[in-house]
């Protein structure tokens, strides 16, 4: 597996900057550091040693960005930048002094040096925050790169030939065209919320190449295990039904059997929540191959199939608002669940809209996923009620919480939170909002790097996971959805093979159209690394299908 | 190199003297007074929370990247965005944004020694 291109590289300086660093090296980044201080907001800027209100030179405007150009501290508004580099030679580099970044005035243009961010994160680093943790970690950011790598577990995207042979010998009698992996499952009773998961576990590339691999023997574990239940026994002959190449819907019995032995709490013919289903059933994969292989005893990852699959890592920093102390956590997930933007003013059922002369354009911010995302890793006040206790202060003082994602998993499972449980209220309802969601989602802004180097303005400079080999690349392949109410609804799911959609709605499998999938209330979106989608891809297209169909499918990129 | 003196300096331009100068509008004035006592950053401050509580922000973000999306990630300059950006931000700020603030800078005011 060769290494993926780290998602964050430095950008090449412009001619320009790279002529005043021949000139002058780091002098004025040094020189520059003396007015370093920090904003209200938290970042690096540039002031004054007096407190007038800095203005431009020229024309004494204050209310654009100010530009300090690096050659003679001449600061202007951005007209008088521009025709200061005009008029004069040489003084093309300037900071923007609000933000502590550099700024081209030829090329019109915000520009990035890492010697530059390195200046300014010394010092913030050094003399402004409170010594703690955070210091330290602070200096790590510049000092080290971390030499973890994150293998992917090879196993789970081996060679295909194997499982090739197990499909091209199936029945070539199969009616349709569709491709292989289809087919409906029996509702045996109110459990399509079963089957909606089913359906997307069976299109999971690495899933779908560790059972279609014989990765768990039936025959093997059997043997091994006295335990008469094994989710994975019962998810592999799944497999094989699916993949048999008869189309005439399966009936999963013996699955929902095994699975009310291990969830007997939820053992019954009621309707439940499919996202409720997904998480005990991954706890129930985790607990019986956890037992089967004396796992966690030396604190490594959990390498169930489950876990290997669907396991990331959340890094929860806290930060104390009296003196910036930070406390970091981490914490392993199996999904994301997020939240629709309820409080927001300028969502669908305030009252009281803002005024927009663009109309519907400008609609909800959290209405669509990247929305709900960013609310996920936004700096969350913690109310006074729930004060932390600060180790630097010793007492406990108002915080401010941030989330960001410290490893993402080879299957990134989203869950929207549509079901709203009000304790004031004491009743539940379904939010009914549509959500749009993006077909290629990349989620490089969210991850902890990213989230902690912006923290610090906009700077470049290494941080450990930035070396990952784990792609920040994600296409969709299966969306779950829910229609009707909180009580008694109906979840389908529509899964993406090659670039087509299909509908699953238990017994019944039906293409259709991108947009129908576009325009779904989803509940649970299903991403899986680029690479492992269109790696999948590209082995599926070398199964016979019916000449009806044309074989030569172009492969859209984009969302 | 200090915010003083350089050799590099260019001329200084008439405009300079106007600084010193007595006639200085009322916004001049009043924009001096709240960097001077500290004022006008805590209220940046206090706007900027706003902003972001009522997904102001959120709605500029996805402003901005539909705008890089369609000309081009390569064709966007700062300044590009700044201008697009900028007055469909001032036009959506909500209302009742606008008068909290206007109420702090009110009291202000008020309590200032002009």
């Amino acid at each position: 597996m060769s290494s993926v291109k780290s998602p964050y590289t430095v950008p090449p300086p412009c001619n320009h900057l790279a002529s005043y660093k021949l000139k002058n090296g780091l002098a004025g980044y040094t020189s520059l550091q003396e007015y370093l201080r920090i904003a209200p907001n938290g970042k690096p800027a540039i002031s004054k040693p007096d407190s007038k209100a800095p203005g431009c030179s020229s024309c004494n405007g204050s209310h654009q960005r100010l530009y300090l150009c690096l050659s003679c501290n001449w600061i202007s508004c951005i007209d008088h930048t521009l025709s200061h580099t005009r008029s004069s030679l040489g003084h093309e580099i300037a900071v923007d002094i609000e933000r502590a970044e550099l700024y081209c005035g030829t090329c019109r243009d915000q520009v990035y040096d890492p010697d530059f961010d390195r200046a300014v994160m010394c010092k913030y680093i050094r003399e402004m925050m409170p010594r703690g943790r955070n210091g330290f970690e602070g200096i790590s950011i510049i000092s080290e790169r971390s030499s973890k790598r994150r293998r992917l577990v090879p196993g789970l995207d081996s060679d295909f030939s194997v499982s090739k042979q197990l499909i091209c010998s199936g029945d070539q009698r199969a009616k349709s065209c569709y491709p292989l992996g289809l087919r409906g499952l029996n509702n045996l009773g109110n459990t399509c919320f079963m089957n909606s998961v089913l359906q997307v576990l069976l299109n999971a590339p690495p899933l779908r190449n560790y059972f279609l691999n014989n990765k768990h023997n039936q025959d093997a574990c059997r043997k091994a295990s006295a335990d008469r239940f094994c989710l994975l026994c019962d998810i592999d002959v799944i497999f094989s039904a699916v993949f048999s190449g008869d189309r005439s819907p399966f009936s999963p019995a013996q699955f929902l059997y095994s699975w009310w032995q291990h969830a007997a709490n939820l053992a019954s013919y009621e309707q439940q929540d499919a996202h409720e289903f997904f998480i005990s059933l991954l706890d129930g994969i985790h607990e019986k191959e956890g037992k089967a292989k004396d796992l966690n005893k030396d604190g490594r990852d959990c390498q169930c199939i489950a876990h290997r699959v669907f396991s990331g890592l959340l890094r929860s920093d806290v930060t104390c608002m009296a003196c910036g102390f930070t406390s970091t956590t981490y914490d392993p997930c199996m999904d994301i669940s997020l939240h629709m933007d309820t409080n927001s003013s300028l969502s669908a059922d305030s009252p009281n809209k803002a005024n927009k002369s663009s109309g519907n354009n400008m609609g909800s911010s959290s209405s669509t996923l990247i929305g709900c995302l960013d609310l996920f890793t936004r700096p969350e006040k913690l109310g006074s009620d729930q004060k932390l206790h600060c180790q630097n202060c010793q007492e406990k003082q108002h915080s401010l919480k941030q989330l960001s994602i410290r490893r993402l998993p080879l299957v990134l499972c989203l869950h929207i939170k549509r079901f709203e449980h009000s304790l004031v209220r004491k009743a539940s309802r379904k939010i009914d909002w549509y959500l749009q969601f993006p077909f290629s989602l990349d989620m490089g802004p969210y991850l902890s790097s990213s989230i902690v180097r912006k923290r610090f303005g906009n700077r470049i400079f290494p941080f450990e996971g930035d070396e990952s080999e784990i792609s920040s690349e994600f296409e969709i392949f299966a969306v779950v959805t829910h229609s009707g109410m909180l009580e008694s609804g109906h979840y389908i799911t529509f899964v993406r093979l090659r670039n087509m959609w299909y509908k699953c709605d238990d017994s019944w499998v039906t293409e259709v159209d991108e947009k129908t999938v576009r325009a779904s209330q989803c509940y649970m979106v299903f991403y899986v690394q680029k690479m492992l989608y269109y790696k999948a891809n590209e082995e599926l297209s070398c199964i016979p299908i019916s000449s009806q169909r044309d074989a030569f499918l172009p492969v859209v990129g984009c969302c | 190199m200090l915010w003083r003196g350089s050799v590099n300096r260019p001329p200084t331009p008439e405009a300079e003297d106007g600084r010193q100068d007595q006639h200085l509008s009322l916004q001049e004035i009043i924009n001096i007074k709240l960097v001077e006592s500290g004022e006008k950053e805590r209220l940046k401050e206090l706007l900027r929370e706003r902003l972001i509580e009522c997904g102001w922000r959120d709605e500029m973000k996805e402003l901005c990247r539909s705008f890089v999306r369609k000309k081009g990630k390569n064709n966007v300059t700062v300044e590009d965005l700044i201008n697009v950006i900028t007055p469909k931000g001032r036009a959506s700020v909500p209302d009742s944004v606008k008068a909290e603030l206007l109420q702090h800078i009110r009291s202000f005011l008020g309590s200032a020694a002009l």
